[in-house]
């Protein structure tokens, strides 16, 4: 039960306005003027690095860690600062401090000569060596995986074609399977009128500002609306850091490796072998119900970029007995960083995880 | 109470602005989700493609005319640097397992741990 919001009087009332309007111009000179926030400040090291791809290990705030260590798997669209956003706001100092031993794979920005780099390659070559890596860091044999959106597929991907490996625990977040429910983006990758081979032929990789107008696209009256948003909040200091901190990850676009590009949106959008579990990776068929471990899916409820019909077939499809969908409030993004995910999404993923990681 | 809120001229503007946002949201993503709007994007595509495929073939043959190395040639000079990197890592990664070893073998035998790394022993708090 809420306590009733003390009365406001019409006077009051006029002169928070006022005070408001004057913050505004004062916060608005300030916004103007001041560079980006700093994100990604958890203390961590650097245990490995081929080319682009550096392996994080972040450094423990407690006494004692849980035994088996957790590796973040990251999107291929965006950075993984989203997970390591700032202090008090970041899934992975929530973590250290609850007490995991914390890796994390970024990615890193793809350079020209990637444009050649496969779904294998992060599937059958950099996850299974970063575990390994990880395994021979903590001195442990097994190790839980964490992916959020694509780094999902990623992660799941490895898990089914690594039964036997040392994978004990496996949460996804968001993670789309069926192209089908992801209309807009299926619609506009149409084999009919997107030439995706010449796409790739002549750019190599996919230049961020596509990516970036593409999601834009999926709400086209956000930004708008959003910046009247910041405007009516710019007496809040904190709106206004959380709001530079999203816009800056959400501008802050990479190019999308060419040929991983191309088999995404062959196989995954025109043919939506995902989900028939007809993906072929290395001439290995990608079937979820060879994932028998202990799996975790947590969807946003209005989630645009990933629509629960595109992630809703996972967890039916993976071939565990200890599985688990959570639908949780928020969106794509507000679903894993900010304020309501400190609520939300980590306690939950703290207590599945922490029970599976002794 | 009611009332008061309901008075606030703010409050009934801010939730204009966000049904406003829902609606062009909506109808806009209901044009954008037909065959001829796709067709359009693909055109739109084709256009940027060709334009950047004169361009690069045009760039090209000017800077090879003035003896300036063209963005392929750059492109394999990143090639080679990257191979060489991949060869000093696994260099790296090999020195530093052998001072691993060396470090194991010449460690105190009194049982003290060799760095201060915390017990993996923590169990999740009962609830």
């Amino acid at each position: 039960m809420t306590a009733p919001a003390p009365e406001i009087t019409v006077e009051q009332r006029v002169r928070q306005a006022i005070d408001r309007t004057i913050q505004r111009s004062i916060k608005g000179l300030e916004y103007i003027s001041t560079g980006d926030p700093a994100v990604g400040l958890t203390p961590k090291d650097t245990l490995f690095q081929k080319g682009t791809l550096k392996l994080y290990h972040y450094r423990a705030q407690t006494d004692d860690v849980y035994r088996v260590p957790v590796m973040l798997v990251m999107s291929l669209v965006s950075k993984p600062y989203i997970l390591d956003l700032t202090p008090g706001q970041s899934l992975v100092e929530f973590l250290v401090q609850k007490g995991f031993d914390v890796y994390m794979i970024d990615w890193g920005v793809p350079r020209p000569e990637d444009s050649r780099l496969r779904l294998e390659d992060y599937v059958l070559d950099f996850i299974p060596d970063c575990a390994e890596r990880v395994l021979k860091d903590s001195g442990e044999d097994e190790l839980s995986i964490v992916g959020y959106c694509m780094g999902g597929q990623l992660a799941t991907m490895y898990a089914s074609l690594h039964p036997d490996g040392p994978m004990k625990n496996l949460a996804c977040f968001t993670t789309p399977v069926d192209a089908n429910g992801m209309v807009l983006f299926r619609q506009w990758t149409d084999r009919r009128y997107f030439d995706v081979d010449r796409v790739v032929d002549t750019l190599g990789n996919v230049p961020p500002e596509l990516l970036y107008a593409s999601f834009d696209m999926l709400k086209p009256a956000a930004r708008v609306a959003k910046n009247i948003q910041l405007w009516d909040n710019l007496w809040n200091d904190e709106f206004v850091k959380s709001y530079r901190m999203f816009d800056r990850w959400a501008a802050d676009q990479i190019p999308f490796p060419g040929e991983t590009f191309r088999q995404v949106t062959k196989d995954m959008m025109w043919d939506n072998k995902f989900v028939k579990n007809e993906m072929e990776i290395g001439g290995k068929r990608v079937d979820l119900g060879n994932i028998k471990k202990p799996f975790l899916h947590v969807v946003a409820e209005h989630d645009h970029i990933v629509p629960y019909e595109a992630a809703k077939p996972l967890v039916p499809m993976v071939g565990s007995e200890d599985k688990k969908e959570v639908m949780l409030k928020g969106g794509h993004v507000s679903l894993v960083a900010g304020g309501n995910a400190i609520f939300r999404l980590w306690p939950q993923l703290e207590s599945w995880l922490g029970e599976r990681s002794v | 109470m009611a009332n008061e809120v309901n008075m606030d001229p703010l409050a009934l503007w801010r939730d204009w602005v966000a049904n406003s946002e829902r609606q062009w949201n909506s109808f806009l993503n209901n044009a954008m989700a037909t065959d001829e709007f796709s067709q359009t994007m693909g055109r739109m595509m084709d256009v940027y493609l060709n334009v950047q495929k004169q361009m690069n073939e045009v760039m090209g043959r000017y800077l090879q005319l003035i003896n300036v190395p063209t963005r392929n040639d750059i492109l394999a000079v990143g090639e080679r640097l990257s191979q060489i990197e991949e060869r000093l890592i696994s260099i790296e990664d090999g020195v530093k397992a052998a001072g691993r070893a060396a470090a194991t073998a010449a460690a105190p035998t009194n049982g003290a741990a060799p760095a201060a790394r915390p017990a993996r022993t923590r169990k999740p708090a009962k609830s």
